[in-house]
């Protein structure tokens, strides 16, 4: 940390100039202060994507060929899945969101990253958690709650480390140099006070003292939805209304709508998880309220879909020159297409056919694939050149990590949205055997396994051009191209 | 049973009372005021609006010369 980091008693009360503005930080120091733990967590995050991914194919495998790797305990279905789960969403999406956010923010409040040591420091506890997490589930001590199999000993862990973070980028906020709260800005914040709340809490009803019944499976899907909802989403829509802004260089269309966007996501998303358990034997009111708050998530969608959609007008060309862009227009995109196949997922008439099927695991891939992932990879093609003052080696591999990952999560989640739907009407008519149903998805499956390998081969791509960067570095110094300002050429009167 | 109403409490009230508590304090702070100028509070000199600010690596030189915003 810089001799300018206040201390932690400081960082408490700080003291407020008269005008914040004056001494706002150039976004060059802040990509500098940023730059050991982002690296850290992007490069941790990289490692259980390529890890999850493996573990995705060979569930996806076992699903058309059940006897492959047979032998082994730790290679079943029934732990390779779950495996592959808390790899992507605990080892690769929430450390890579918490270094986007965490920049985000700095940037936001034009504030270098104070204590940048700790965050990395807590980021190697967190994946230390997740190590033994899915070593655990490898292991056989699943504990067989979906989002949540990690044995009692990982949340801890994961949820001290996630303290040491979200504390200190509360206080970032509290030190922002910026007088007004851009849109970017309430997503980070209501993510960062809501993540604490629903981990904790889903882990004590579950885990520490598990509450009994079906009010497990309440619990259960409030997290689970909430994780996605209240977590992830809010840090993929910030990086989505800061980035298609700043790329482009066009401020957002209506600003008035971003707002009306977050505000209505911050009442109604929070009570959407009981429309997993439609038809479970749940009070019917508790259902019912979660389906119409599962419609009401419309208004934000819509509000969202429509103002990046006028944003973009005019600038659609632009796609074919940024990385960055191709990455967060793909993810915004798939958000709108995502909330509305979720919405339509809610109701009861399209759950008896959808539920238990594979449309639903097509449906997660949408939002946690499609949207959040794309959108993560499009933010560090921006963030990752900043922070290490360097070009990524090669545009080809960029290109080449796009098209594979677009072009593979098309092929995975566009037939199996509709076989899954199939395959739910085939189940609910009595006429019809088990087996047939499952002979009828085989084929499919297959195709998806196909679609995981195009899929796997771009986050290939992607690792060999960051590690590139690491590697190249050893060389010497490159100067970097003039729209990248280095942190050493700032003005002498110090900050405009 | 008790359980369920707990959980009901914090997640269909306690969630939307602090978002609408957030909602008053936004108000009262000023948030909704002026909110062109917020739009454009993301650029400034370093990175000015009109301009694109990310490019595929080495392709800086034919992206200035072909995209005019």
């Amino acid at each position: 940390m810089s001799a300018a980091s206040p201390s932690f008693a400081a960082a408490l009360s700080p003291t407020e100039p008269e005008d914040l503005t004056q001494r706002r930080a150039l976004f060059a120091e802040i990509d500098a202060s940023c730059r050991a733990p982002l690296i850290f967590l992007f490069g941790s995050g990289l490692f259980w994507l390529i890890l999850g991914t493996v573990f995705a194919l060979l569930a996806s495998w076992k699903m058309h060929n059940p006897d492959v790797l047979p032998d082994y305990a730790w290679l079943t279905f029934g732990r390779i899945r779950p495996a592959h789960l808390n790899a992507v969403i605990y080892g690769f999406s929430s450390p890579t969101a918490i270094g986007v956010a965490i920049w985000l923010m700095c940037r936001l409040c034009r504030v270098p990253l104070i204590q940048g040591r700790l965050i990395a420091l807590a980021g190697v506890f967190w994946n230390i958690g997740v190590a033994l997490g899915i070593g655990a589930i490898l292991a056989g001590h699943s504990t067989s709650i979906e989002w949540l199999e990690m044995p009692a000993y990982s949340p801890i862990i994961l949820f001290a480390s996630y303290a040491l973070i979200g504390v200190w980028t509360i206080i970032v906020f509290r030190f922002r140099r910026e007088r007004h709260l851009y849109v970017s800005h309430w997503y980070l914040l209501a993510a960062f006070l809501w993540f604490p709340w629903i981990y904790s809490a889903a882990n004590m009803m579950l885990i520490m003292a598990p509450v009994r019944g079906t009010i497990q499976a309440a619990v259960n899907w409030w997290f689970a939805h909430n994780v996605l909802g209240l977590w992830f989403t809010p840090i993929g829509l910030a990086a989505i209304y800061y980035f298609i802004p700043k790329v482009i260089g066009r401020p957002i269309h209506s600003y008035y709508l971003s707002i009306l966007g977050f505000w209505s996501l911050a009442l109604f998303y929070n009570w959407n998880g009981m429309h997993h358990l439609v038809g479970g034997p749940l009070p019917a009111w508790l259902i019912t309220v979660s389906i119409v708050a599962s419609v009401m998530m419309t208004i934000p969608v819509v509000t969202v879909g429509i103002n990046h959609h006028l944003t973009m007008v005019g600038h659609f060309h632009k796609l074919r020159y940024s990385p960055t862009l191709r990455f967060i227009v793909f993810g915004g995109m798939s958000y709108t297409v995502a909330s509305l196949q979720g919405v339509m997922s809610a109701w009861r008439s399209f759950s008896e056919i959808g539920h238990f099927t594979h449309h639903t695991v097509a449906h997660s891939h949408v939002g946690m694939y499609a949207f959040f992932t794309m959108t993560m990879f499009g933010s560090m093609y921006y963030i990752v050149p900043r922070i290490t003052q360097r070009e990524w080696p090669s545009a080809k591999l960029i290109s080449l990590h796009f098209w594979t990952t677009a072009l593979g999560i098309l092929l995975y989640v566009g037939p199996l949205s509709v076989v899954g739907f199939m395959q739910g009407l085939k189940l609910n008519n009595p006429d019809i055997p088990f087996l047939d149903v499952v002979r009828f998805t085989v084929p499919w499956l297959r195709l998806r396994t196909v679609a995981g390998i195009i899929i796997f081969v771009g986050h290939l791509a992607f690792m060999v051009n960051l590690i590139w960067i690491f590697i190249r570095q050893l060389g010497p110094y490159k100067q970097p191209e003039p729209m990248i300002i280095a942190a050493t050429e700032r003005p002498a009167g110090g900050p405009a | 049973m008790n359980l369920l109403w707990i959980l009901s409490a914090c997640s269909f009230i306690i969630f939307p009372v602090t978002a609408l508590l957030a909602l008053r304090w936004a108000y009262r702070h000023g948030e909704f005021r002026d909110m062109q100028k917020i739009a454009l509070s993301i650029f400034d000199e370093e990175e000015p609006v009109g301009e694109m600010s990310d490019h595929f690596p080495g392709r800086s030189r034919a992206l200035k010369k072909e995209v005019k915003s």
